[in-house]
């Protein structure tokens, strides 16, 4: 075990804990210090991170120390380094670091910076947590540390109900999916009597192709909440509530990859049925959700949608058995769906708040490092050739084609257009055309905080992330990918490409010139509101909505009508307060004169009483 | 000291007990039955020590004077309660204090 190298981790782990606990303890007032404590403390770890990517030690790196030992189970604290922790570590250290410079320069007038800045610190700590975990126990503290920073994270307008009630909603959702995840480990315990990941793929390999099914689908739970895949997905779209930098770092870009991250790393306990459930339900709600961007006018939700697609696209990955794929898309997306939610962030700031599409237009020339940095990382999410989406979205296209799974490919093929058709729009409305408000005629560029984030993200990363990853970064240290480029081969004549083109052609350019030909509103609910209202509406907002109040609230009744008749009516008021009432009805009040020395009476006759019994016994 | 046995002094403490209770259900004045409870207190007492003498053990004579200490506490609150009692209904009669009939 390099000790050295294991002392970067704890560096990398523990620095965001300190900052955090800095910021909440001290600088709640003083926001500015507290902002660049964070900020500074992003980049160091960062720059820890990029060490520990290019450091090329052959296998894993572990380290471990036992915190209690209950007969023959051991509960522990420690850090297991493959190469997809190597990855994940750098990209989210990376992406975070120059997201927290864009919070410095967005959240510059807020008046609870010292807040937010403890929040994305101790979120730090958390992502960082799960993914250096070697145990499904520690996963699990820090997959929970993760929801509270993404709580307090969506509530920091706690004073707005929306905000509010959005956080509230993802708490619970992500309650319901981690109930699943505690079961699984549970029975982990149960079956195999460990929770170590290396154990536990032992036993895995023990057992042979035969995984119990029960432990995977409890497990994928999980996944299921926190990466937002359906039928647990309802809640991402409403955590836009909080500030756009939190939406780039975690509803984008890092903890909602997690649970693809997570079920890489535990792809050797899922089962085949566990595995195809996944693909399926992840291709379609990449489909479903590409198609509910194009009826979103608020462009964060849009991006959000956009996010659910790419995540049903990771999840599709994942099914198909290819986790070198998913984490490789997970990657790339995180590059260029910050840099979307970013540039977002850049134009809604410098349209003084204003989130709706529509009332945007034609700030391609009020700011143009946005605009170029949005459209090129747009470019990217369209999966245009040679950039950094092209390479892990077309692979798993591929994948889905080779493994023979028409269904799957086909809806991924829709998703891919889908996602050509929103990225037209989105561009058109906020970039091309003419203002459509007071707002978006006085827009101003961001400041350098904001804009040098975009660039760096934007350019560097979306468009030539996957070119610098295949030849710069030397081979080993990033195994996934390279094995990922290795593998599929990339040729004009190859399904994913056609496809590819085809939605890329079809889509975004019949996207530019369909939203361009109606002014001021959406061009498809002109044309068809009923297929905007149906894309529109969120179903299973109104499933859930039905069950709980038709359903569930139904029981509670129930159960509260139980409580009522039998703890509170028979045993309380019939027993506890009946016994006494007949009793002293039958003895005409004779215990109760008030006479002390009658107490004292039957005081002493009940302990002759007592002394008789225990003697006589 | 030859004469007397351990069923002697056990007499006695449970003669002593027996008063006291008698004392306590009989009299009316709380002064008196205060006094009375004191006694059957002692009577307990005795019945230790005289266990701890027979035995040859100093278990029970040390903790008689446990016992002493504590009872001597109590009796300052006790004595207080009463007086704060007479103070407050201008009688220790214990028939007049019939309020938790209520």
């Amino acid at each position: 075990m390099p000790s050295d190298l294991s002392s970067l981790v704890h560096w990398i782990l523990f620095l965001p804990l300190g900052a955090a606990a800095l910021s909440a303890l001290f600088l709640r007032r003083a926001g500015r210090i507290a902002a660049w404590l964070s900020t500074g403390v992003a980049f160091a770890i960062a720059g820890l991170s990029l060490q520990l990517l290019t450091s090329a030690t052959a296998g894993a790196l572990t380290w471990h120390v036992e915190l209690a030992k209950f007969g023959s189970i051991s509960l522990g604290f420690g850090y297991l380094i493959d190469a997809n922790a190597r990855l994940m570590l750098f990209v989210v250290s990376f992406v975070a670091a120059w997201i927290h410079l864009f919070s410095v320069g967005y959240m510059k007038d807020d008046q609870a910076r010292g807040r937010f800045f403890a929040g994305l610190s101790i979120f730090m700590f958390s992502i960082l947590g799960i993914v250096v975990a070697d145990n499904l126990l520690m996963t699990f503290i820090f997959w929970e540390l993760v929801g509270f920073s993404s709580y307090m994270l969506i509530a920091h307008y706690f004073d707005k109900d929306y905000a509010a009630a959005a956080s509230k909603k993802a708490f619970i959702v992500n309650r319901i999916g981690d109930l699943g995840f505690i079961l699984g480990i549970a029975m982990c315990l149960f079956l195999y009597d460990t929770l170590d990941f290396a154990a536990l793929k032992d036993h895995a390999a023990a057992a042979g192709p035969v995984v119990p099914f029960a432990v995977g689908a409890l497990l994928m739970c999980g996944f299921l909440g926190k990466s937002a895949q359906f039928p647990l997905h309802v809640w991402l779209t409403d955590a836009m509530a909080g500030p756009t930098p939190v939406s780039a770092l975690i509803h984008a870009a890092t903890m909602v990859a997690a649970g693809v991250y997570f079920m890489a790393r535990v792809s050797f306990l899922l089962a085949p049925e566990v595995l195809h459930f996944i693909a399926i339900s992840g291709a379609g709600m990449a489909a479903l959700a590409g198609l509910c961007a194009l009826a979103q006018t608020d462009i964060k939700k849009s991006l959000a949608y956009s996010t659910l697609a790419h995540l049903g696209i990771m999840g599709c990955a994942i099914g198909l058995g290819r986790p070198d794929l998913a984490l490789m898309h997970m990657a790339m997306h995180a590059f260029f769906k910050a840099t979307l939610f970013l540039g977002a962030g850049s134009v809604i700031h410098g349209c003084h708040h204003e989130q709706d599409m529509l009332k945007m237009g034609g700030l391609l020339k009020k700011m143009p490092l946005t605009a170029v940095t949005f459209i090129a990382a747009t470019l990217s999410n369209c999966a245009v050739p040679f950039l950094a989406g092209w390479y892990s979205k077309d692979a798993i296209i591929e994948a889905a084609y080779h493994g023979g799974h028409i269904a799957i490919f086909a809806f991924l093929a829709l998703a891919a257009l889908a996602t050509c058709l929103y990225s037209g729009r989105m561009i058109r409305l906020v970039f091309l055309g003419e203002a459509n408000s007071e707002a978006a005629s006085h827009a101003h560029e961001s400041p350098w905080t904001m804009t040098l984030p975009l660039v760096v993200l934007g350019l560097v990363y979306s468009v030539a992330g996957g070119f610098l990853a295949h030849t710069i970064i030397p081979a080993g240290s990033l195994q996934p990918i390279g094995k990922a480029l290795g593998e599929v081969a990339f040729h004009l004549t190859a399904p994913s490409t056609i496809v590819g083109l085809i939605s890329l052609v079809i889509g975004f350019f019949g996207a530019l010139k369909f939203y361009g030909s109606v002014r001021g509103a959406d061009a498809l609910q002109v044309v068809s509101p009923r297929t905007y209202h149906l894309l529109e509406h969120r179903w299973m907002d109104g499933l859930y909505h039905w069950y709980v109040d038709a359903v569930q609230r139904r029981l509670a009744e129930f159960v509260a009508f139980l409580d009522l008749l039998i703890i509170n009516g028979v045993a309380v008021r019939w027993i506890g307060g009946g016994v006494p009432a007949v009793l002293g009805y039958l003895t005409g009040r004779s215990f109760h004169r008030g006479q002390t020395r009658a107490y004292a009476l039957w005081i002493v006759v009940g302990t002759l009483f007592l002394a008789w019994f225990l003697i006589a016994r | 000291m030859e004469n007397t046995s351990l069923a002697h002094h056990l007499i006695l403490a449970g003669l002593l007990f027996v008063l006291g209770l008698t004392g306590v259900l009989m009299r009316r004045n709380l002064l008196v039955v205060y006094m009375c409870l004191e006694l059957m207190l002692a009577a307990a007492t005795l019945a230790l020590v005289a266990f701890s003498r027979f035995n040859r053990t100093m278990d029970g004579a040390v903790l008689v004077f446990f016992v002493i200490t504590v009872a001597a506490a109590e009796v300052a609150v006790g004595l207080a309660l009463i007086v704060a009692l007479f103070r407050k209904r201008g009688t220790v009669q214990s028939d007049a204090l019939t309020t938790l009939r209520d």
